[in-house]
């Protein structure tokens, strides 16, 4: 629904807009619905996001991206989720505008040079629910980054705009969420894998 | 794409590892990237290990399947408001004033529009199909995070909302002082036309109050419509330049008394 412009909101736009809706929405709810599920934790709330996140869609139709529908959608569902955690979880939440806290975090690199190690075993070995907790866990600001790269598959340009950032940042925020994923499935969990 | 500028230290060679291992880099950085891999036995490791990871993910990591019952939750958003009770398509009730040369080109136009509904909703009283729409508009807000748009108990914060987003003032009654406080606004679509909603708090109750233009309306006392249906009240009013609506699941008395209360304040402003 285009707002403002009372005048021009006839039968024809609603029809459109419906049409817009379906081809533009519907595609991409289980991206919707898997970006919301790892911001919010668990799926019941990441339903409500998205139903939120719908109809805010729905609203703002007349300002879809036409090149990158998905992209604009899933800008509306991280804005709504973060929007719904402040409102529902505020402790979830960490609101930092500085950089720093993120940016400064390690990024090392192991000092061992041999890719065979068990390490590298382990990571390959690692099944979905330790995946899973290694990267609920993450910072969200990492966590959100990771996700729309392994799960949804944007690129660094895409993630960029929906996260709001500049490119460099999601690089460095990425490495560093990976670089966090490695130690706590190789470190965290290397006990259990390495009975196996 | 992303090109080396120096390297200068390990953790921008990592980070451009990392670009690497998403393809993120063009033809001269990836030389580059490679050519160091090569010689360097710890970035090497790195790269395996992001390889490592990035596989596991991909094939344990699986993306979250919306349900059934969500995806047409969704689907109903963009449906007409309504038509979840299997009516009409609403539209917006013809003045009565209009000429018949006018009844006959919205009439044409409906029918250019293909849509069956549309002409056959003009030719009845509408007030059945604005009920429904009305009810679903009210339930739909009910069912999202948040049944406003704008949340503000003051009615100097809503109105000017409602001016900038439509271009329409509504009367907005302060009524805190008879137990039904403001909670915000929202704008709904009812037949095609953008209406302000505004939304008052009663207990743990929400009240709707649907605003449609009508140019040259004033309260003449009586209601022009009051009904209950699927458990919610409705009580319909001719005011200042609008009819009103207000639905609400409250016990028929409660939602009078609002009403009453509301056309008393609106009488006095």
């Amino acid at each position: 629904m285009r707002l403002g412009n009372i005048g021009q909101l006839g039968e024809r736009d609603t029809m459109d807009e419906q049409q817009l809706f379906r081809e533009i929405v519907l595609p991409y709810l289980d991206d919707a619905l898997s970006l919301a599920r790892w911001l919010t934790g668990n799926i019941s709330d990441a339903e409500d996001v998205v139903q939120e996140a719908s109809i805010r869609a729905f609203r703002a139709i007349g300002s879809v991206r036409q090149n990158n529908p998905r992209g604009w959608l899933l800008v509306i569902v991280r804005n709504t989720a973060f929007t719904w955690l402040a409102k529902n979880r505020p402790k979830a939440v960490v609101v930092t505008d500085d950089e720093r806290i993120f940016e400064q975090a390690s990024l090392e690199m192991t000092d061992r040079a041999d890719a065979s190690t068990p390490e590298a075993v382990v990571i390959a070995q690692a099944d979905a629910d330790q995946l899973q907790r290694a990267i609920a866990a993450l910072p969200m600001a990492f966590r959100e980054v990771l996700v729309l790269r392994e799960i949804e598959g944007m690129s660094y340009r895409e993630i960029a705009d929906i996260v709001d950032v500049p490119v460099g940042t999601v690089m460095s925020r990425l490495a560093r969420a990976r670089s966090q994923l490695i130690q706590r499935i190789s470190i965290g969990e290397g006990g259990k894998a390495g009975a196996a | 794409m992303i090109k080396p500028q120096s390297w200068s230290s390990r953790e921008e060679a990592l980070l451009l590892v990392n670009a690497y291992v998403d393809g993120e880099l063009d033809a001269a950085a990836t030389v580059e990237v490679e050519r160091r891999m090569n010689a360097d036995a710890t970035l090497r490791a790195e790269y395996e290990r992001l390889l490592g990871l990035r596989k596991t993910i991909a094939s344990r990591v699986m993306k979250d399947k919306a349900s059934d019952a969500l995806r047409a939750r969704i689907a109903a958003i963009a449906e007409p408001a309504g038509s979840t009770n299997v009516r009409p398509l609403p539209v917006r009730r013809a003045p009565r004033h209009f000429e018949w040369q006018q009844m006959a080109a919205a009439a044409l136009i409906a029918c250019f529009l293909g849509s069956g509904a549309t002409y056959l909703a003009l030719q009845q009283s509408g007030s059945a199909g604005d009920v429904a729409a009305i009810i679903a508009d009210h339930q739909r807000s009910l069912l999202a995070a948040t049944p406003v748009d704008v949340v503000s108990t003051d009615r100097h914060t809503v109105k000017p909302w409602f001016d900038a987003k439509l271009a329409l003032s509504p009367h907005i009654i302060d009524l805190t002082s008879s137990g039904f406080p403001l909670y915000g606004g929202r704008v709904e679509v009812l037949g095609g036309q953008a209406v302000p909603v505004l939304v008052y708090k009663h207990r743990a109750h929400l009240i709707s109050v649907v605003a449609v233009p009508k140019p040259g309306g004033s309260d003449d006392g009586g209601f022009a419509l009051a009904t209950t249906r699927d458990g919610y009240v409705v009580r319909s009013w001719r005011g200042r330049d609008f009819t009103y609506y207000a639905i609400a699941d409250l016990p028929p008395e409660d939602l009078d008394s609002f009403v009453a209360a509301w056309r008393k304040q609106a009488a006095a402003e």
